[in-house]
């Protein structure tokens, strides 16, 4: 064989290896999630003591709230279009004193292992724009990543103990599955062909966990009697934590004030 | 005595190494484009884009599918420049020079795949900016080796000239500004670029808190960008005590582009790495490179004029008889 055949093999083994390398994540791909109908366990142990309690309360905001940000929509005609009233970002949105898109969570969650949902949590691409701005799932809970925008966009979380991917979705309707097994809060996920694009994903290793509505208020609901730790996590304005006290047959309340 | 092939001016063929130097330097400005965006992932596939030849140019893909499109282009400019060197240069070492750089391309295009695959590690985007410098290198060495200067046998210095004063010196110069840029390459991908974030002080003082790993690699490359400074400035100064023309304006070009590389280290930090500043600071380091780059291979391929008979006799001290 010639030097030059020679090169051009070399050459094109050298591009095939690439092109099959690799793959768009960090890690070994992710286990796929559980048939509908059935509930995986986590991991082998007891399972939890039954639990009829709520805790609900209120997250306020009392300080300067900083005005929405207008989003330069003009790299994408699609997203102009798509946002005719403009778009705005404002992460921290105040109604009536309630400060809407903080994460409420058990931090010690009652001992035992909990059934994965089989329902997907969900996050939509609409209007150029996440909806909702945070999620919140349990640990092997399947995560349904939508497109509704006829353009095209790609999903790329940024957690740190969790495994990173990063995908695209080129056309309106496609829906991608992912999971994420280790418990994580408030991880960042953004569009690099839309960098105005932001969301949060908590990842719980239990089901005691909200987001606060547009009004701030949160309710967790199935949590047994007990002395707990719950922390409310906002993405700009950081955490707080109280102990509540549940007993039952009593709603036990649980507000938090953060200050600007 | 085996006599080495003439090499024969080719004027298109040199203007084809020029041209792809010169589209190398866009490319490389195209290419911080990328970073300074944050596109680097906007297109999570490769080779393809979006599973497509050409994907809607939105957003950042517009910037990431388009630095791929000229990247493509500089390949392309570099396999015709290959092939048409290998199949009408005399000389054996510029051949084996246009192979080298179509392998170079080749190893480029390839990490920039791995990149993109594996979702930006920071040794894999410091090799890719670090390997597209020395590609501009190698074809900066290309178009040179195929000019009529080098072809007619390079500039000519007097015997008592500074000939190995300003070779050592551009090659040190060289040598300086690719660890700069390797350095700076380091410090931008492992998200350095504001671990101080005033100028000229760093947090307030000469020197600041090495608080962490990003503050050393920062200021590492506010010392570096003084040594090059000084590096340049030394390289100057040689070239005027080697009296030759070419490089003493070749050096002067350097030292006005350090200078104003220095102002867009500035710009880059006071903006807060504004897209513009930072990327232009990104080129013009570049250009450092390749203008050092283009001294020292003038300066190696600098000649002594023949030393008059009467001063060599003088010089060993033998009396001529005329």
């Amino acid at each position: 064989m010639s030097i030059r055949n020679r090169f051009a093999v070399l050459v094109l083994a050298a591009f095939a290896v690439t092109a099959a390398c690799g793959g768009g994540e960090k890690q070994e791909t992710q286990a796929p999630p559980p048939p509908a109908g059935t509930a995986a366990s986590p991991a082998a142990g007891a399972p939890p003591a039954a639990g009829n309690e709520m805790i609900s309360g209120k997250v306020t905001y009392d300080g300067v709230v900083p005005p929405p940000e207008k989003v330069k929509l003009s790299a994408d005609p699609k997203c102009v279009e798509l946002n005719k009233d403009g778009l705005e970002k404002q992460p921290i949105k105040v109604t009536d004193g309630g400060l809407a898109n903080v994460l409420v969570y058990v931090k010690n969650g009652p001992a035992g292992s909990y059934p994965v949902p089989t329902e997907p949590a969900v996050i939509d691409q609409q209007g150029c724009n996440y909806t909702p701005h945070v999620v919140a799932m349990q640990a092997g809970q399947p995560l349904k990543i939508k497109n509704s925008d006829d353009t095209l966009h790609n999903i790329h979380p940024r957690p740190t103990v969790n495994a990173e991917f990063n995908i695209g979705q080129p056309r309106k309707g496609m829906e991608t599955t992912k999971t994420f097994d280790k418990k994580e809060v408030m991880f960042p996920v953004g569009c690099d062909v839309h960098p105005w694009m932001r969301a949060y994903i908590s990842v719980l290793d239990h089901p005691f966990y909200a987001v606060t509505e547009a009004d701030g208020t949160f309710e967790i609901k199935g949590l047994p009697a007990g002395e707990y730790e719950v922390e409310a996590y906002h993405e700009k304005l950081k955490a707080q934590t109280q102990k509540v006290t549940v007993k039952a047959g009593e709603p036990a309340k649980a507000d938090f004030a953060f200050k600007g | 005595m085996t006599v080495p092939p003439a090499a024969v001016f080719s004027p298109w063929r040199h203007r084809l190494a020029a041209f792809t130097a010169a589209c190398t330097l866009l490319l490389i400005f195209i290419g911080g484009l990328v970073t300074s965006t944050g596109s680097g992932l906007a297109v999570p596939d490769w080779p393809l884009s979006y599973g497509m030849l050409m994907p809607p140019m939105v957003g950042g893909v517009f910037y990431e599918h388009g630095h791929r499109m000229a990247a493509t282009f500089v390949g392309l400019l570099t396999t015709i420049l290959a092939v048409w060197t290998a199949r009408s240069e005399a000389r054996a070492g510029v051949r084996r020079l246009a192979w080298a750089a179509l392998l170079t391309v080749i190893a480029q295009g390839l990490l920039g795949g791995l990149t993109v695959k594996f979702l930006l590690p920071t040794p894999v985007s410091v090799a890719h900016a670090c390997l597209a410098q020395s590609f501009f290198c190698l074809v900066i060495a290309l178009a040179y080796a195929t000019s009529r200067e080098f072809i007619g046998g390079g500039g000519a210095v007097a015997p008592d000239d500074d000939r190995a004063g300003v070779r050592a010196a551009a090659a040190l110069a060289t040598g300086v500004v690719f660890a700069q840029l390797a350095a700076g390459a380091v410090m931008r991908h492992m998200g350095a670029g504001l671990a101080i974030p005033d100028f000229p002080l760093a947090a307030g003082r000469l020197i600041p808190p090495f608080d962490n790993a990003g503050v050393a690699v920062h200021f590492a490359h506010r010392v570096g960008a003084l040594l090059v400074l000084a590096a340049v400035a030394r390289l100057l100064v040689r070239a005027g005590r080697s009296r030759d023309p070419r490089l003493s304006r070749t050096s002067s070009v350097a030292l006005v582009l350090v200078m104003a590389q220095i102002v867009l280290g500035a710009a880059t930090v006071l903006s807060g790495r504004a897209v513009v500043p930072t990327t232009a600071h990104v080129a013009v380091g570049a250009a450092v490179l390749g203008t050092c780059w283009l001294v020292t291979l003038r300066a190696f391929r600098l000649r002594r004029r023949p030393e008059p008979l009467a001063s060599a006799a003088r010089r060993i001290g033998v009396a001529v008889t005329p």
